[in-house]
């Protein structure tokens, strides 16, 4: 199944986006999540790849990072891997990195390897601003994966616009001026602004970045298409069972929410 | 002819987008992009601003203490027994190196800007100081972010950051060292970028950093450049700096990148060995990656995960270099060489004794590789090597290697 058909399939339900870090603490874990992310019924997951220097993350993901590394997790190694798990028990991925990983593939390398796994819909790459990112996206555009483009608190309009017009995927919208797993304080600037974002573009828009509880998610939901929840996931890992029963109380909540109005 | 255009073009890089060539860019977080345009515009009006221009020269002259004197190493020339060695002191500036230049020039940026809070990151210290003094005159908060292993060997930087009234804060993730510095920084200034300013030390980074801090440090050269032709009636033949992320090399190299007769040595850290995380040396052991903003040589494994790196010197110890030098490792135009620890220290004994100048371990690279340079040009020629600072910070380290105790 491709992402686009599941997508159509579940068009205008709330999306919920688990963010986990692939080898944390190996792969054998990792397998079980996806498991447990497709049995939840997770529109996507956001499938982390270890990176030494992770700028964007806050404390919970850097850690995770140091523990997939010592079991020497790579972009390649997570490939091969996906690759012995069909398809159908396993949710659509965003792989979800920093650019040196791609560059340690190269870009074509990293498509074919994606073509040949299957269910990769495309990759979120938080160093890779919009002005570096024309290559990739035309390659990534060529064969059918999703670059999905960041807008943060302090996007502006005008690169609002410029963004969206080669949006592709999602639309990933950071909730807050930091790193990841940061507390996050709802507000109505937040909302206004996400509200807007709706209307300018086709594509579900999410917000990450400090969703913590269920409850929260809830709220964001009311505004948004869908959430990303990483740092507070993240810390359950080593749990599966415990992660998926977490995971579940956020897609119950995203299943009681109203429709997408915009799809 | 063709290298003549050549030569002046580069000196007009980067391009609009932020890249030498293929090298540079602006890898970093979206939340960040904005503040990057901003800083960008900021610059390039305040550089072409003559009420700017005046301002940054008179504090470069009343405080820091500039121009900096071009010194005949007599001695050492005796010593290599070959070409004419001048030394451009940076040691004497204001608290000690050639950071200052940069922080004072950042600082009047930020003051335009009205920003309130000035972060840093730092390697040797060197950096961390300058940028807590600038902060301590303009009236800035200030937090300076630093490796616990670097703050370990360069205790007495911290403690002078401290008196200054900044706040050093440890950084204990990665290695512990100058790229984890970088990585808490940027981190910082996703969340404070309405209120602070990021004052980068060296010429890495995403664009415009790599621009501003090459322009606020090509002071260097320019001086060199009127110093040398007033004593030598003459263009030097050889320039020799050390290459952490670039910003001495780059200051000192800058007004002379269109004089095709004068060549450029960047010297890097050799560190113990070249074993993958014994060294520095990107340009020996690395390859073409993105970290920390910029697209350059990068010290890393073939998973792409950066590697650790060593030197005797904190301000060399890191794992990729400033995306200018990198382009002009691609044209030729500067030659890259190493030196490692032992032929380091054995240049801070040298210049100490027969100069009377304790360098900086850093500098103390660029003064081994000069030696053996001088020796191999030959009399008649002449060569500027930039002691990019001096060696007090490193006197501590030094007792320490060498089995005694200072306290």
């Amino acid at each position: 199944m491709t992402p686009q058909t599941r997508k159509n399939q579940i068009t205008s339900a709330k999306k919920v986006i688990p963010y986990l870090m692939a080898g944390d603490p190996d792969l054998d874990v990792t397998k079980a999540l996806l498991l447990e992310a497709s049995k939840a019924g997770v529109w996507a997951v956001e499938l982390g790849i270890p990176f030494s220097d992770p700028t964007a993350d806050g404390p919970v993901i850097q850690k995770a990072a140091i523990r997939a590394l010592s079991d020497r997790t790579s972009l390649s190694s997570v490939l091969s891997f996906l690759g012995t798990i069909p398809c159908s028990e396993r949710p659509p991925v965003f792989i979800m990195t920093y650019f040196n990983l791609f560059l340690s593939l190269t870009i074509e390398e990293f498509v074919r390897e994606a073509k040949r796994v299957g269910g990769i819909a495309g990759a979120v790459i938080p160093d890779l601003s919009f002005e570096d990112s024309k290559e990739v996206r035309k390659a990534f555009k060529a064969s059918g994966l999703a670059l999905v483009p960041f807008i943060s608190p302090t996007t502006s309009l005008p690169r609002i616009k410029k963004i969206l017009a080669t949006a592709d995927g999602f639309i990933y919208f950071v909730s807050l001026l930091g790193t990841t797993g940061k507390a996050l304080t709802l507000s109505s600037t937040m909302e206004e602004r996400v509200r807007d974002l709706c209307l300018r573009t086709k594509l579900p828009v999410c917000v990450g970045f400090g969703i913590q509880t269920p409850e929260m998610a809830q709220k964001i939901l009311e505004f948004s298409d869908g959430v990303i929840v990483g740092s507070r996931l993240v810390q359950e890992e080593n749990d599966p069972v415990k992660w998926g029963s977490l995971l579940r109380q956020f897609c119950e909540v995203a299943r009681a929410s109203a429709p997408s109005r915009h799809q | 002819m063709k290298n003549r255009k050549q030569v002046s073009e580069s000196a007009r890089l980067p391009d609009h987008s932020g890249y030498f060539g293929e090298f540079g860019g602006r890898f970093v977080s979206e939340t960040l992009m904005e503040a990057l345009y901003e800083l960008e515009e900021s610059f390039k009006k305040a550089w072409s601003d003559r009420s700017f221009q005046k301002e940054y020269q008179n504090v470069l002259t009343e405080f820091v203490g500039r121009p900096s004197p071009l010194t005949f190493a007599e001695g050492l020339t005796r010593h290599a027994g070959g070409a004419r060695i001048y030394l451009k002191r940076e040691d004497l500036n204001h608290t000690g190196a050639h950071k200052i230049n940069n922080a004072v020039g950042q600082a009047l940026l930020a003051k335009r800007m009205g920003k309130m809070r000035l972060i840093a990151e730092t390697g040797a210290g060197q950096h961390g100081v300058a940028t807590a003094t600038v902060a301590a005159k303009y009236g800035f908060d200030c937090e300076i972010f630093m490796g616990s292993e670097d703050a370990r060997r360069q205790s007495l930087n911290v403690f002078r950051m401290n008196l200054l009234g900044a706040k050093v804060i440890e950084v204990d993730g990665g290695t512990k060292t100058l790229k984890d510095a970088i990585s808490e920084a940027l981190r910082d200034w996703a969340q404070s970028v309405l209120t602070t300013h990021c004052v980068m030390g060296t010429a890495f980074g995403p664009h415009p950093f790599p621009l501003m801090v090459r322009s606020f440090q090509s002071i260097i050269g320019r001086e060199a450049r009127q110093q040398i032709m007033k004593k030598e009636g003459r263009l030097p033949d050889a320039l020799v700096a050390c290459v952490g992320g670039g910003s001495n090399s780059l200051g000192l190299f800058h007004h002379f990148i269109g004089d095709e007769s004068v060549r450029m040595y960047g010297i890097e850290a050799g560190g113990r060995s070249l074993s993958p995380g014994d060294h520095a040396a990107r340009f020996q052991g690395g390859r073409v990656g993105v970290l920390q903003g910029s697209k350059t040589f990068v010290l890393q494994n073939p998973d792409g995960q950066i590697l650790r790196t060593h030197s005797v010197s904190a301000g060399l110890d890191y794992s990729a270099v400033g995306p200018e030098l990198a382009y002009y490792f691609e044209t030729g135009r500067v030659h890259f060489d190493m030196v490692g620890d032992e032929e380091a220290l054995q240049a801070f004994d040298t210049l100490s004794r027969l100069e009377g100048i304790i360098p900086a371990l850093e500098s103390s690279h660029a003064i081994a590789y000069g030696i053996r340079l001088a020796r191999e040009m030959g009399q008649g020629k002449t060569l500027i090597i930039n002691l990019s600072g001096r060696g007090d910070k490193d006197v501590l380290e030094v007792a320490r290697l060498r089995g005694g105790v200072l306290s």
